[in-house]
């Protein structure tokens, strides 16, 4: 009893003891953050994003947030990346490397130039890294918005509440840092990364709703959670080889379900959870290990799944461990099939062609993108992978003609004027032809949307 | 109070006697329509009552009525006689896709009772032309024995509404006859006639908000569909799959003399024209030998009738353009189905089903028809406790697959009889999720 009053009197005093080491921490530490801003190229128009980095190694390797870049775009659409330091007006070109698979960071390099007033992270990090204590005071750097010159500024806090969401991550009692930005305890040691647009919840009264209700509000340039040390540190050397991440761990089931305690209780799982998969997908290394559709996974490796809270995070803990693995490794389940346990070993393949990787082509009279037909799209609109030809409108652009004609982003193109398109390339071409023709008044789509087809008709003139 | 001026207005003008006695009998063979029904939707066994409005237009006392009126869910049917007597009936049969219902007056009743009522005649709704005078007769918002004037402001309107006839579709086999003559709800299900008291239409739908635009069923459908109904108690009708389109302007692109063809807009997956080669894009040129024109919207209906009225299982031979070359599609013809299954309630469990029909399977491309659809559950009860919610399917339950809607009566039985938790396996969009219902 005495010792835990001593412990508790030393923690009270330990911090207070540091507090006038702040302004030289800070000082330092600011060295590790950047504002990077990039350009999104689309059909019609370039728009400015800013995210905040956190710089990694002596490269200038810096890390963003997984929500950084829109992942409806392609890494081609992503243009003319700088880099600001807080306070600064100047800006360095840096190059977009890709999005990890496992954390979901994108990461940029930033130009040799201003390597050398950049401090990674890695610098603060203690030599053996445990969890902050509930209650401690933590801190973070902010940065204003572009108008300012990202000018720094402090944000302090405590850690309210530590959870497995699957990764270890402390939610503070208020904002700590910008997302995607470091947080640090009194000692200046790096303690976690700031997660992106956590939800803050405030009881509005709107005017729909006289007795008013909750809402969550989400302030996009401060964040109240952070993802401790222990899952940012081991993950530092995972930049990407290429922009699209790849290798991609491929295991092919999907809709993964989690198993809720009362389920579990009743199948005899008491201290483990599972997981219900929907769909095996076609070809996958899944199906080709003979996984079914409403098998229950419950082990990997021989280890069972562990329970998380709440009950759908060990979905993402699943998906984390194939994620973490590369392919032609071997992963074994251990498969809940009616009322008979099975081993399943699976050998992860690579991911079929990705969306973002899939060719794409912009036709401006008919205000149309067209893109490659693949794996996905077989799967979204529940088609076979090998027999499916046609593309896929990737941008209709509003009040063109194919916008006027009905036609809508995502739907399936599988005529030409009555001409089934094989490819890509022949549905280009087919389009390159009618825009040439100046005196083409009109032609004719079919396309699918859902489980229908319609006809549309694009008129030119 | 009506029929006593209007009683009076024909003793007053003997000179427009003739007009005013058909009008006179057939405003006594009109009638009120009380119904109270089962209500599935929020997890419990409810009742719901309304009012509508019909027409008897036989001597043995057979009233046509609108199926969004007296449908199979109907438990009490009380029918108010011109005399304000109220009779029970019983419903003969429905039809959801032409909005038709057929009724029997309790002929035993009446004649213990001593009652009389008229009946109507039927008109030739095909001769209608537009700005002719008509009237509507029933009950708007329960007002009994309201009359209101308007003319036939379109005598070919087509209006398709896959949920129109309470969540039935309804519409695609017939056009509708639009009048400005007021039409409320209440009216649903009553007559609209010309000026000699003829029965050309029943009323049965009107835009709300919108000014005096009624639609009614024209009585040369109606004709038709009584006569299934008082036969068979149904109407059968056969299914190939094709969902048409108008050609409108599209002659040219598919290089069609005018009036000629019908553009299939989608062909159902999985459905008997898809399974035969059908696609998306053909144009449909005739139908067993006989051309077909589907040029206009309002042109759509009657060669989806045509099909329809094909018996089921039969092979019909469909001459189809595609591109420059058109051949002949034999096709085997399916029951048509809705989309809608029989309804149940699990009361213990606080839970409402519908059975998933061949059709809802196909229109969300489920692999098959096993499954019920949720559609209620009750708060509190285990089936909302467990987290079932509308719109789910629940495909197994004790691990055996939901093929009927007995399977699922059982185990309720058996949960009544001992309660013990129950394995439920359901799929939401296309992820599939276990439950468990615990007493």
């Amino acid at each position: 009893m005495n010792k835990l009053r001593l412990l508790a009197l030393l923690l009270a005093i330990g911090p207070a003891v540091r507090a006038a080491d702040l302004p030289a921490l800070w000082a330092e530490r600011v060295k590790s953050v950047v504002a990077v801003e990039y350009y999104t190229e689309t059909e019609t128009e370039r728009r400015p994003t800013v995210s905040y980095g956190t710089v990694i190694d002596r490269e200038g390797t810096i890390i963003l947030p997984p929500v950084a870049v829109n992942s409806r775009m392609t890494p081609t659409q992503l243009k003319d990346f700088k880099i600001y330091r807080p306070g600064s007006a100047v800006s360095v070109p840096a190059v977009y490397l890709g999005q990890d698979a496992l954390t979901g960071w994108h990461f940029v390099r930033a130009a040799e130039a201003v390597r050398a007033d950049l401090i990674p992270i890695t610098v603060y990090a203690a030599k053996s890294v445990t969890e902050p204590a509930l209650a401690e005071e933590v801190w973070g750097i902010g940065l204003r918005n572009r108008d300012e010159d990202f000018a720094p500024y402090l944000l302090v806090s405590r850690v309210a509440l530590i959870q497995s969401l699957p990764q270890r991550t402390a939610i503070a009692l208020q904002e700590v840092a910008g997302p995607g930005l470091p947080v640090f305890n009194r000692a200046g040691e790096f303690i976690g990364l700031a997660a992106s647009s956590f939800g803050q919840s405030f009881v509005q009264f709107t005017r729909m709703d006289r007795s008013g209700s909750p809402v969550i509000l989400v302030n996009v340039e401060e964040s109240s959670a952070f993802q401790l040390a222990a899952e940012v540190l081991p993950h530092l050397g995972r930049v990407p080889g290429n922009v699209f991440g790849r290798p991609l761990a491929w295991l092919g089931a999907s809709g993964l379900q989690p198993l809720d305690p009362d389920v579990a209780k009743f199948l005899h799982l008491e201290n483990q959870s599972g997981v219900v998969v929907s769909e095996v997908l076609e070809g996958s290394p899944a199906e080709k290990a003979g996984m079914k559709a409403r098998d229950i996974l419950l082990a990997i490796d021989g280890a069972p799944l562990p329970r998380l809270k709440p009950d759908h995070v060990v979905v993402g803990y699943l998906e984390r461990e194939v994620a973490r693995r590369v392919p032609g490794r071997t992963m074994a389940f251990t498969v809940l099939r009616g009322e008979t346990r099975l081993e399943l070993p699976v050998v992860l393949g690579d991911e079929p062609r990705l969306m973002s990787e899939a060719d794409r082509k912009y036709f401006d009279r008919i205000g149309l993108t067209t893109r490659e037909f693949v794996y996905g799209d077989a799967v979204a609109l529940r088609v076979k992978t090998g027999s499916s030809t046609g593309v896929i409108a990737h941008f209709v652009k509003p009040n063109g003609p194919a916008a006027i004609a009905g036609l809508r982003t995502d739907d399936w193109i599988k005529e030409i004027d009555g001409v089934e398109l094989k490819t890509f390339a022949a549905a280009a071409q087919k389009l390159d032809e009618i825009e040439a023709d100046a005196q083409r008044a009109e032609f004719v789509l079919l396309v699918g949307r859902g489980n229908e087809t319609a006809v549309l008709r694009v008129k030119l003139k | 109070m009506l029929r006593f001026i209007a009683a009076s207005l024909a003793l007053a003008a003997p000179a427009r006697a003739a007009m005013s006695r058909g009008f006179n009998e057939l405003f006594d063979a009109v009638v009120r329509i009380d119904v109270r029904e089962r209500a599935f939707e929020d997890g419990a066994r409810r009742l719901s009552a309304s009012i509508g409005s019909g027409v008897i237009f036989s001597k043995d006392g057979l009233i046509l009525t609108n199926a969004h009126v007296a449908s199979p869910r109907a438990i009490e049917l009380s029918v108010t006689l011109a005399s304000l007597e109220r009779v029970s009936a019983r419903l003969v049969g429905w039809d959801h896709w032409t909005d038709l219902a057929v009724l029997q007056l309790d002929l035993a009743e009446v004649k213990r009772r001593g009652l009389k009522f008229t009946h109507a005649d039927f008109g030739d709704s095909d001769k209608l032309y537009v700005g002719q005078t008509v009237y509507a007769v029933g009950t708007p918002f329960g007002l009994t024995r309201t009359a209101t004037r308007g003319i036939i402001s379109n005598n070919r309107r087509y209006f398709e509404d896959s949920r129109g006839v309470n969540g039935y579709e309804t519409g695609a086999f017939n056009t509708w006859l639009q009048t400005d003559a007021a039409i409320n709800p209440g009216n649903s299900g009553g007559p609209l006639v010309t000026e000699d008291g003829k029965v050309i239409g029943i009323s049965s739908r009107g835009y709300l908000g919108a000014n005096n635009l009624g639609f009614a069923i024209p009585v040369s459908t109606a004709r038709r569909v009584v006569e299934g109904l008082v036969r068979d108690g149904t109407i059968t009708r056969s299914y190939i799959g094709i969902v048409p389109k108008a050609l409108q302007d599209f002659e040219n692109f598919y290089a069609l003399a005018l009036n000629t063809g019908m553009l299939v807009d989608n062909v159902d997956r999985g459905s008997p024209a898809a399974r035969a080669g059908l696609r998306g894009g053909d144009i449909l040129l005739a139908i067993d030998g006989v051309k077909v024109d589907g040029r206009f919207p309002e042109q759509l209906p009657p060669i989806q009738n045509m099909i329809a009225s094909l018996p089921v299982g039969a092979t019909v031979k469909l001459t189809v353009k595609r591109g420059a070359s058109t051949a002949v599609y034999p096709v085997v013809t399916e029951k048509l189905e809705s989309r809608v299954g029989e309804e149940w309630v699990l009361e213990k469990w606080g839970l409402s089903v519908r059975k998933v029909t061949r059709t809802y399977a196909r229109d969300n491309q489920l692999d098959d028809a096993t499954g019920v659809l949720v559609i209620g559950v009750q708060p509190g009860f285990p089936a909302d406790v467990a987290g079932l919610s509308r719109g789910d399917i629940i495909t197994k339950i004790n691990r055996q697959p939901v093929a009927s809607l007995a399977t699922i009566q059982a185990i309720h039985a058996a949960y009544l009889a001992k309660p013990q938790p129950v394995l439920v396996e359901a799929q939401r969009n296309r992820e599939v999720s276990l439950y468990v219902l615990k007493p």
